[in-house]
């Protein structure tokens, strides 16, 4: 019978337009994703990669169809009430389960093919349409790229989550598991997405996320993107374990299904253990009635029904509205499935809250806005499941129960039963904001954080909640107009995919095109809401009136009665738009007119909002015009004064500066290059002039803000003038996107960029080669001249506008605020204008300083302390932060306290006498080293969670390495050569690196390494140019940043500490405070690490500094004997590997010769003083090793637990987790 | 008050005509609508409880201009439609104070002695705060007479009210029906002939879409009256006798075939006069109709 029940089945399948539907649709999709491309500059949108990575998100968002296709073939039988019979048939339960999962099946991995095959047809097609401008990236066609993902991804996929269903509805009998069992799927997928991001976990994810996206992603993680373009070996380790757990559990559960189900069961009336003591009651009470003798009861049955008073008012309607709208809202409430799907929302919250905001793989303290800020991510998808589900219910209620018969025909206008619905669905979108303060609140509670915020929750919630009502409001709609449940889900499921898919791949981010969207904004302790519910309220009442003119029709449209042809729905409509609807409609439509023009007219025409593709135009006509002024003589400013009136709560500021500029170029100069290259919105030059005169503007370009002045008189080599410049810069009406972080109502923080940068800035060129071909630019491999270019000797890489300079300046701010400058504090005072009260500040750097500074201005408390130097001069440490973030204040202060002793000792003499960080908002995550003066984002570090002392203390971190910057970037500037960006960002990290493992032991080192590491690989895993080495990186910070720091580190472990110091401090003797060309290089500071290298090492830095060398050492067996007195003997066989790249990621060769390499036997893990765990070693030396495999042997005192090659990770090794195993006994 | 039906047609979109032309007077009391499956009394019935629209005709009820004024309409109706359902997660108690609410009755006393009130009616006091998922198919059906005697209603639809009910409760709901039709358009559609004959004082039958009698049940069989013939024969014998003559209804009777035939005299040798009986105008009009066609 199977056979017959398995055709049927296919045969059932194949003739339903569904099947081909669903297959279309994926194919569509698919072709449509590839058309466009994906993939990064390098990284082909055919590659391997992509392909694995892209099919299988897509096979997880067709899990959809795999609910739909093996959901039913069971349920059928219950949905047409065919179980009342088809089980009398003689067929064996195993035959029928086998049959219609089996037949079921085969159509969808069918329609499975749908995906690779669109992709094909995407690509093939792509560099045709070249939509993309992708083009070139398309290697064309090879069968196992598409073959992979199919078997690796989509067919496993399928099959577990197929069976996952089938089995669902097999064993429960509702339909509505489904939906159930997807999201649970779609949990446990976020859930190993959210654990991810603690590289701890890593290994663990990989296995437990069920789509296996994870596992492969990590298979390409460390890849360069040649490699990434080729490598088909994916299928294998991690991810094969993967797949073969998850279609084990898919076998056992179909087993345990096949076990479980009988047809008895399976169409026995399912009735709870009350239900069915209720009905065995009612029949005895059936019966009693019944046996009374019946006669014709005109007497019996006389008491006539009572007259009553009817009321038919508005009032009334709108009260029985009300109470209308609590019983639909019981019915969703009553709904088990409606109340899975909330906790599991609610469960999914929560644990993303608990891990929101880590850094470092520390988790921040639950902060409010961190609680509230989780439903704007994932949990979307819970949301619109929620809502489109259960509008579908509310909509369809009546008409799926027949209950409409009756309701249909009741004495109640449409707008109440309409109105009542709505609200119900209403209370649904409140129920979700209170999951969020409830699990937020939940989560302060577990992690002891009991600063409870209800009014901000409540605040932070008005925006979502709006965004959910309007989905309910096209949700309704949708419903109402289609009338079908199951296609008003599609279409409302796919048009939220579509509209996003839109915005993502054709690059449209016009905000007022997109249903419900807003422009992104953020909560800030410091700035609470901000200045953002301006362009809030304005899209949301554009968006709430058209969604309350889809409510308007739908109620036109609503389905009454049992007219569903369009024609008499449309008669019915006409019928319906009465006057007063008609009044109402005009209103909604002129509000919708009228908030459309408005935030239009301050999204495109006070604010010029530019689409991507004119931003691009814009660079290259930068770049075409203003190209040949690269090199254009310019003075360079040598003092500056600058008085700045900050007005906060208007976002506005007026400053004027007063620089003094001398000609050092040696030749005349006749003009002066102006180029305005502000992040702030509005920024001109109100006023101008040169050595008091006002010059002549001979070139205007406010497009791409290039102004050439004339000067007066030319400017001799060697001459000097005085320029002023009086700048306003301000926010005005709201943009379509960004937060404009920089004149803020509490926490203004910008820098020198507020006036004009003199000649052309490199920075502003189109950087994506893939554009720079589109557009005709030439493809540069680097930006910054050689080493030994004499115009780049002498010129500074962070500002060539000036060398050291002379600064001081005036700060005026609102009465509670506090601004900063770079400085010393000279005077305080306030003065009355106009009856405001204003707080003014006067700062004076009183020795040079690199041309870099900035202005703070927020509502400060302030933590002093003064600490006296080794060498006795004082250092004042000023912590500006928030009142309410006192929680690592001595974190910063100790960081401060320990950077400036380490690099005062083994460097140079600190310059100043005093070291600041200010807090400003967690509207950028960075941290800014200027002259003895830090800002510092409220999200790095100052609410972070350390209690865990396992955890690296970043803020301690972050802080050494900002204040090491006052020597490596302010005291060693670097010159603007090729390469020299290593000499500020590696030799801080460096020096933060030492200071933290002073403090806190070397066992330190290792958890950060980790991360370290990974952001390297990851970081040249993506790199869309070229990896340079650490002598001629001028782009890639996990250059400067990470293999720097792990390089350095290395060095000196291999060198040691104080001998590498040796050669900074020279270094450091050499360029400090040097006010005259030529500065420091990549060269000069190679050069004395190189003198402070033994020769044995040399191969070693050559490895570090001239090539990109990664290692690949592992160790493959580790065994020991007991030899007795507690001694042991340890065997190891290690595996050791070096290879080395070309800059475009190929790799070109292996080395040969012998490599200095750490090779440890531990014991038990013990714990430092700090409490924090440390590595204890039997034995820790390092070997001389030649490539391939070696057997060691030692015997060692105690009792070995694990052993290693390189077991700290102190060298770059493409995978890290080799390189430790336990030991066995032998 | 009367309920005046004119000229009313119906076609729906799959082509099927399911009102022609159909004009009726309905009066208080109760009038039953007697006709096969799929002749057309469920979409009546609908069109006359404002959820369907015609094509062309019209429908007066006192002044109430029923296909315009729905809303008029649904103030003094109560409906019981042929099939319908319930929340199931909501007791009856509960529903029927509910759609109280929405008929009207705004005073919450007044709704709960109703709602007690019918509940007794209709024999399910007993089991009033039970979730109407649980309940049978025939305390489903006594709910639906319930929920349509709420209000006072001035017209009353029942379609096929009696289905699924066993015979006490099928004779407690005819008492119900009775008790209230005197000051109340009672419409009962139906095909089971005798709730007709035991309840209406007038009627219409309707096949195919189009009245094809009207007026007071005894008028009707008084018409037949001498006109009904009935004839036991075998089997082998039925097509010649419904070639030869106009068989209104056949029936098997141990084995043979009872014939009824409508003619004004003696048809033939053999033939007896019988009594003639709601069941036969039935049978007559709609062969009657089907030999038109």
């Amino acid at each position: 019978m199977f056979k017959e029940i398995f055709l049927f089945e296919l045969r059932y399948r194949l003739r339903r337009p569904a099947t081909y539907f669903y297959a279309l649709l994926l194919f569509i999709l698919t072709a449509f994703i590839f058309l466009y491309g994906g993939g990064a500059d390098k990284v082909n949108a055919d590659s391997p990669f992509y392909l694995a990575m892209q099919l299988g998100a897509l096979s997880i968002f067709a899990i959809m169809v795999a609910s739909a296709i093996l959901g039913v073939p069971v349920y059928r039988d219950i949905e047409h009430n065919t179980k009342a019979y088809y089980f009398t048939y003689p067929i064996s339960e195993r035959d029928y389960l086998l049959g219609r999962y089996f037949g079921s099946l085969l159509i969808l991995v069918l329609v499975g093919l749908a995906l690779p095959l669109g992709a094909a047809l995407g690509s093939a097609l792509a560099p045709v349409f070249n939509l993309g401008d992708n083009a070139e990236r398309y290697e064309g066609f090879r069968f196992m790229k598409y073959a992979l993902p199919y078997i690796s991804m989509i067919l496993p996929n399928f099959f577990f989550a197929g069976t996952l269903f089938f089995s669902l509805v097999a064993l429960t009998r509702n339909i509505f598991v489904n939906y159930a069992g997807g999201i649970l799927l779609f949990i446990a997928y976020i859930l190993a997405l959210t654990l991810t991001k603690d590289l701890d976990n890593k290994n663990l994810v990989q296995l437990l996320d069920p789509f296996g996206l994870t596992a492969v992603q990590e298979q390409f993680k460390y890849l360069t993107p040649p490699e990434k373009n080729v490598f088909l070996g994916y299928f294998s380790g991690k991810l094969l374990i993967n797949r073969a757990i998850w279609c084990g559990i898919a076998v056992a559960l179909l087993l345990f299904t096949l076990f479980r189900f009988d047809f008895q069961r399976f169409i026995s009336v399912k009735l709870s253990k009350k239900a069915l003591k209720a009905a065995a009651a009612e029949a005895i009470a059936d019966a009693a009635s019944n046996s009374k003798p019946f006669v014709i009861q005109k007497e019996q049955n006389a008491k006539p029904l009572p007259s009553v008073s009817k009321v038919f008012s508005s009032n009334f309607y709108l009260k029985s509205m009300l109470s209308l709208s609590g019983l639909e809202f019981r019915n969703i409430l009553k709904d088990t499935y409606f109340i899975v799907m909330l906790l599991a929302g609610g469960l999914f919250l929560f644990i993303d809250g608990f891990y929101a905001s880590s850094t470092y793989g520390v988790s921040d303290l639950p902060m409010t806005y961190n609680m509230l800020e989780v439903q704007d991510f994932n949990f979307f998808f819970f949301v619109l499941i929620i809502i489109v589900f259960y509008t579908g219910e509310v909509v369809h209620r009546d008409k799926s129960v027949n209950y409409s018969n009756i309701a249909d025909a009741l004495p109640v206008p449409n707008w109440m039963i309409y109105g009542s619905k709505f609200l119900s669905l209403i209370y649904v979108v409140f129920l979700i904001g209170a999951l969020v303060i409830a699990s937020g609140m939940l989560n302060q509670i577990i992690k002891g954080y009991f600063n409870f915020e209800l009014p901000l929750y409540l605040k932070g919630l008005v925006v979502p909640t709006t965004k959910r009502i309007l989905m309910v409001m096209l949700a309704f709609f949708v419903h109402i107009l289609v009338n079908n449940k199951f296609t008003g889900h599609i279409i409302n499921v796919g048009f939220w995919i579509v509209q996003s898919g839109i915005q993502q791949f054709a690059q449209i981010d016009y905000n007022l095109f997109f249903f419900g969207n807003t422009p992104q904004y953020r909560i800030s302790d410091m700035n609470q809401m901000g200045h953002f519910w301006a362009a809030q309220g304005s899209f949301l009442t554009y968006w709430l009136a058209l969604g309350a003119i889809l409510m308007l029709v739908g109620n036109l449209l609503w389905n009454r009665g049992t007219e569903e042809t369009w024609r008499q729905r449309w008669a019915l409509a006409k019928e319906r738009f009465t006057k007063l609807s008609g009044a109402t409609m005009a209103v909604l439509v002129a509000i919708f007119i009228g908030s459309g023009a408005w935030t239009y007219y301050n999204v495109s025409v006070v604010n010029k909002h530019l689409t991507s593709d004119r931003t691009r135009e814009i660079s290259v006509g930068y770049e075409k015009e203003y190209r040949k002024y690269l090199n254009v003589a310019q003075p360079k400013i040598t003092d500056v004064r600058i008085d700045v009136a900050l007005f906060p709560s208007n976002r506005r500021v007026d400053v004027t500066g007063f620089f003094v500029m001398v000609n050092k170029s040696g030749q005349p100069i006749d003009s002066l290059h102006l180029n305005i290259a502000s992040p702030i919105d509005f920024n001109d030059i109100t006023k101008i002039l040169i050595n008091g005169q006002v010059p002549q503007k001979i070139h205007n370009d406010t497009i791409h803000k290039y102004f050439i002045y004339r000067l007066p008189k030319t400017l001799m080599p060697n001459d000097t003038m005085r320029v002023e410049m009086a700048m306003r810069a301000e926010y005005r009406g709201f943009p379509n996107e960004g937060i404009g972080r920089e004149l803020v109502y509490n926490g203004t923080f910008f820098d020198l960029n507020v006036f004009p940068r003199m000649g052309y800035s490199v920075q502003a060129e189109l950087q994506s080669e893939k554009y720079r071909k589109k557009y005709g630019l030439d493809i540069r491999e680097f930006d910054s001249p050689l080493r030994t270019d004499s115009l780049g000797l002498k010129t500074l890489l962070f500002n060539d506008d000036g060398d050291f300079v002379h600064f001081e300046g005036t700060v005026s701010t609102e009465a509670d605020q506090i601004a900063v400058l770079p400085g010393y504090l000279q005077k305080e005072w306030t003065t009355t204008e106009g009856g405001v009260a204003r707080r003014h500040f006067q700062y004076k750097q009183d020795n040079v300083m690199d041309l870099f500074y900035n202005v703070v201005s927020a509502r400060y408390a302030i933590k002093r302390d003064t600490v006296t130097q080794a060498d006795g001069k004082p250092l004042v440490i000023e912590i500006f932060h928030h009142p309410k973030h006192t929680y690592n204040l001595d974190r910063f202060t100790e960081g401060v306290k320990d950077a400036v002793a380490y690099c005062s000792k083994n460097y140079s003499p600190y310059q100043y006498r005093q070291l600041r960080i200010l807090e400003f908002p967690r509207y950028a995550g960075f941290a800014q080293s200027f002259p003895n003066t830090v800002p510092y984002a409220e999200s790095f570090g100052w609410v972070a969670d350390f209690s865990d002392p396992d955890k690296t203390d970043y803020a301690y971190y972050v802080t050494a390495h900002e204040v090491a910057h006052q020597w490596w970037g302010h005291q060693i500037t670097p010159s603007f050569t090729r390469g020299a960006n290593q000499i500020s960002e590696s030799m801080a990290e460096y020096s933060a690196l030492m200071v933290l493992k002073n403090k806190y032991g070397v066992d330190v080192m290792q958890n950060f390494l980790k991360y370290a590491l990974n952001q390297y690989l990851q970081g040249r895993g993506f790199e869309s140019k070229s990896e340079e080495t650490l002598l001629d990186n001028e782009r890639g910070s996990y250059i400067w940043y990470q293999k720097g720091s792990m390089v350095l580190y290395a060095l000196q472990d291999y060198i040691g500490e104080e001998k590498l110091n040796t050669a900074f401090k020279a270094f450091a003797q050499k360029f400090a405070l040097k006010e005259t060309p030529p500065f420091a290089t990549s060269e000069d500071w190679y050069g004395f690490i190189k003198t402070a290298t033994p020769d044995s090492l040399k191969y070693f830095v050559e490895d570090c500094f001239e090539k990109v060398t990664l290692y690949e050492n592992r160790i493959k067996k580790a065994e020991y004997t007991d030899i007795g007195n507690g001694q042991t003997k340890v065997k190891l066989v290690v595996d050791v590997k070096k290879l080395y790249y070309d800059k475009k990621g190929n790799q070109i060769g292996e080395g040969r010769s012998k490599d200095l390499i750490d090779i440890g036997i531990f014991t038990e893990d013990g714990k430092n003083s700090k409490g924090m765990k440390q590595k204890m070693p039997l034995y820790l030396q390092k070997h001389w090793l030649t490539r391939g495999e070696h057997t060691l042997e030692f015997t060692v005192k105690g009792k070995p637990v694990k052993a290693g090659i390189d077991p700290y990770n102190k060298l770059i090794d493409r995978i890290a987790d080799d390189n430790v195993i336990n030991v066995e006994k032998m | 008050m009367q309920l005046t039906i004119s000229n009313l047609s119906k076609t729906y979109a799959n082509g099927v005509q399911a009102l022609k032309d159909v004009n009726l007077t309905i009066n208080q009391g109760m009038f039953g609508l007697l006709g096969p499956n799929g002749a057309g009394k469920s979409s009546l019935m609908r069109t006359i409880a404002s959820l369907q629209e015609a094509d062309t005709g019209a429908i007066q009820m006192g002044n109430i201009n029923v296909l315009k004024e729905k809303d008029a309409v649904r103030r003094v109706l109560g409906y019981l439609p042929q099939e319908f359902g319930v929340y199931p997660k909501v007791s009856a108690e509960m529903m029927l104070n509910h759609i109280a609410t929405l008929k009207g009755i705004a005073n919450a006393k007044e709704r709960q002695t109703v709602v007690e009130l019918l509940l007794e009616k209709v024999n399910l006091t007993h089991v009033k705060s039970k979730n109407l998922g649980t309940y049978s198919g025939g305390m489903k059906q006594r709910f639906g007479i319930a929920q349509a005697l709420i209000g006072n209603p001035q017209l009353i639809i029942v379609d096929e009210p009696t289905a699924g009910l066993d015979p006490t409760e099928r004779n407690r709901f005819h008492n119900l029906l009775s008790e209230i039709g005197e000051n109340t358009i009672v419409i009962l559609s139906t095909h089971i002939v005798e709730d007709v004959t035991n309840l209406c004082s007038d009627m219409a039958i309707i096949n195919k879409g189009e009245v094809v009698a009207t007026g007071n049940p005894n008028d009707l069989v008084a018409d037949l009256n001498g006109k009904i013939w009935q004839k036991t024969i075998e089997k082998s014998e039925l097509p010649a006798y419904e070639g030869a003559f106009h068989v209104i209804a056949k029936q098997l009777k141990m084995g043979k075939t009872e014939i009824n035939v409508f003619a004004e005299h003696q048809p033939a040798e053999g033939f007896k006069m019988a009594e003639a009986n709601l069941e036969h105008v039935y049978f007559a009009k709609i062969a009657e109709r089907s030999m038109a066609v």
